[in-house]
């Protein structure tokens, strides 16, 4: 029953990005704005994060096994229901419910998981399962949309939960209520709220970056951000090898995700290799700092349950601010960088080798297309294939558009770059909280 | 593992990978892939066209004549194009840049040798031009050196310029026939202008 309890807790965190990858087919389907769909990301982790705590508070009167049920049963029947949403208010309502019994099944999950494994491997298993959660949600979300729809990332979470409920129901743990000995861990809970910040420049911009600017299918994005959990994985044995401190290791994993960040605002072309390396700084700083500083953060503190939900707190309000924090700037870049864009685009018509009545045509299809896909970063083909070209001046009209194409990518790429460094900053201000000194206890 | 190493050895890796990335990053053109920055409209630029005859002359004093009216507004052309395609009513300091701009395209092509001379396009003006058959056969037999001697091709030019209601042609910009129309009306009044004038100075 504990694997099946640790996928859940796994699919709950994963639901905090699961759906970036989606948001452009949610966009359309839905006919809504950048604006409002964003909320389908931010109500998640709004009400997760401010959730987390009073649910914990909440859970010490309960019994756990009924409390994970219930919680379980609540975010199935809300994942159904976001898979049934048709319009996006009622999806957006969806998610807040959703994020509730996520609350409630995260927090009844850990006792159980306890339960069947014993404290140490217990809080290891779920741990474990977040930090897989989190880092692989965008690549399944990806990988879904492409190959079904949006409404798939949904639809395939309501089975697994369903069976989770009857595993929670069946695991025998009698609630005894724990001394509430240990206040909060400020410092690692405050570290990790950062280093969401920061994580969500990573997954989220990256994703929207390669999907929007780039004009790259979800499937192609989900496979390139999968650098970042497949790195994350060599953390760990890099750890064991070099066997540093934990504060050490820490500070190392906030520099490297700072890095990364600064590495994606200076990308020398939209070649998705470009993307690798920094990916695998962040993938390496990702698995060095979260599952140590939720368990700097757990660690023999009582009730367990309160600091879980502190730690879940702190991990999605970083990724709600994260989001209030980089939103506003990168749609404000975006749309500053329509003026380089349409710049560059008419320089090039204007100069491009083409016959004078064929450039006519081409600057018409080009003003059609653009008005048409206001707001977005337009895709040019559409206007390129409605031209009709005498057959020796298509190879001219197929070079242009490929030079449009690559100036769009450029706008693009500029257009994100300030969000990634203030990504970074996030990590470095993150690495600020681990290397201040500590006060020393008054003797 | 020293106790010194494992302090050090993560942070040292750490940086080194870092400086890295972000080293062959910069080294590869990071932090200046940027969509094309626009020319300066003042500064010459070199203008070709792959059409031929008359539509190689409009479309390179199109171009000059654009960049010459946003040196003028103190714009970049791609931002003046942008304009007049986006604006319905261009305004009167567009036009009149724009004025300046073709006059200017038309002294450039004259002071550096590459305004082709008048005689060059006498039988693709004729081809289009509603007149009977008699008269284009007999301007067709007029050698290039009576033509050339005639009209010039920078005067012919200036005057087309002057007589075109570039506000009306900005409107119909899309319209293909309509605009060959008006070009074809401001360069048969220009051509008569500059013969009546040649006339005038020769009596």
């Amino acid at each position: 029953m504990g694997p099946l309890l640790a996928v859940t807790v796994a699919l709950v965190l994963a639901d905090s990005a699961v759906v970036t990858l989606a948001l452009p087919a949610i966009l359309r389907h839905l006919d809504t704005t950048v604006g409002q769909v964003a909320w389908v990301l931010i109500a998640f982790n709004l009400v997760l994060g401010l959730a987390a705590v009073p649910t914990a508070i909440g859970f010490a009167r309960a019994q756990p096994r009924v409390f994970a049920a219930v919680g379980i049963a609540v975010f199935a029947g809300a994942s159904a229901w976001c898979a049934m949403a048709g319009s996006i208010e009622s999806l957006v309502i969806a998610r807040c419910v959703q994020a509730l019994g996520g609350a409630l099944a995260l927090v009844g999950c850990l006792e159980l998981l306890v339960a069947a494994y014993g404290e140490r491997r217990g809080v290891t298993a779920w741990v474990t399962a977040g930090v897989v959660g989190t880092a692989t949600g965008p690549v399944a979300g990806g990988l879904l949309t492409e190959a079904f729809s949006w409404q798939a990332i949904f639809v395939v979470q309501v089975p697994f939960a369903v069976l989770a409920v009857p595993a929670a129901l069946s695991m025998s743990h009698a609630a005894v209520p724990a001394p509430d000995r240990h206040r909060p861990a400020i410092r690692p809970n405050l570290t990790l709220a950062l280093l969401s910040a920061a994580l969500t420049a990573a997954l989220f911009l990256l994703v929207l970056l390669l999907v929007e600017g780039w004009q790259r299918s979800p499937s192609t994005a989900a496979v390139t951000v999968s650098v970042v959990p497949l790195a994350a994985l060599l953390a760990r044995p890099l750890a064991r090898v070099l066997g540093p401190p934990p504060e050490v290791e820490v500070a190392a994993g906030c520099f490297l995700i700072a890095g990364g960040l600064a590495g994606l605002g200076l990308l020398p072309s939209a070649d998705l290799a470009w993307t690798i390396a920094p990916q695998a700084l962040v993938g390496l700083g990702l698995g060095l700092t979260a599952d140590r500083l939720t368990a700097q953060a757990m660690e023999l503190r009582l009730p367990r349950a309160h600091h879980a939900g502190w730690t879940i707190g702190a991990r999605h309000v970083g990724v709600v601010v994260g989001l209030a924090i980089l939103t506003p700037v990168f749609t404000a870049d975006l749309q500053d960088a329509q003026v380089p864009a349409q710049e560059a685009i008419t320089a090039l018509v204007l100069d491009a080798p083409l016959l004078p009545d064929d450039k006519v045509k081409v600057a018409e299809a080009l003003g059609r297309e653009l008005s048409a896909q206001r707001g977005r970063v337009p895709d040019l083909h559409r206007a390129f294939a409605s031209l009709d070209l005498a057959p020796g001046e298509r190879p001219a009209a197929a070079r242009l558009e490929r030079d449009l194409d690559e100036q769009l990518e450029r706008a693009a790429t500029r257009a994100f770059r300030d969000s990634f460094v203030i990504g970074a900053g996030l990590a470095l201000l993150a690495l600020l909280t681990v290397a201040i000194p500590r006060r020393r206890p008054a003797r | 593992m020293t106790s010194w190493l494992r302090w050090t050895a993560l942070p040292v890796l750490a940086v080194a990978l870092v400086a890295g990335v972000l080293a062959v990053q910069v080294g590869h053109g990071g932090g200046s892939f940027e969509p094309l920055h626009p020319a300066d409209p003042c500064v010459e630029r070199e203008v070709t066209s792959r059409a031929e005859g008359i539509d190689a002359l409009t479309e390179r004093l199109v171009l000059l004549g654009i960049d010459g009216a946003a040196c003028r507004l103190h714009i970049n052309r791609e931002a003046l194009t942008l304009e007049l395609a986006q604006s319905d009513d261009p305004t009167d300091a567009q036009v009149d840049a724009l004025r300046g701009g073709l006059h200017d395209a038309v002294h450039r092509m004259k002071a550096d040798g590459t305004l082709p001379p008048i005689s060059s396009f006498v039988d693709e003006a004729l081809d289009n031009a509603d007149l009977n058959g008699f008269l284009k056969a007999a301007i067709r037999a007029l050698p290039d050196s009576v033509i050339d001697a005639a009209l010039k091709t920078d005067d012919v030019l200036d005057r087309t310029i002057d007589d075109l209601d570039l506000r009306e042609l900005l409107a119909n910009v899309d319209d293909q026939d309509d605009l060959n129309r008006q070009v074809e009306a401001a360069v048969t009044q220009a051509v008569k202008d500059s013969l009546v004038d040649r006339l005038r100075n020769l009596l």
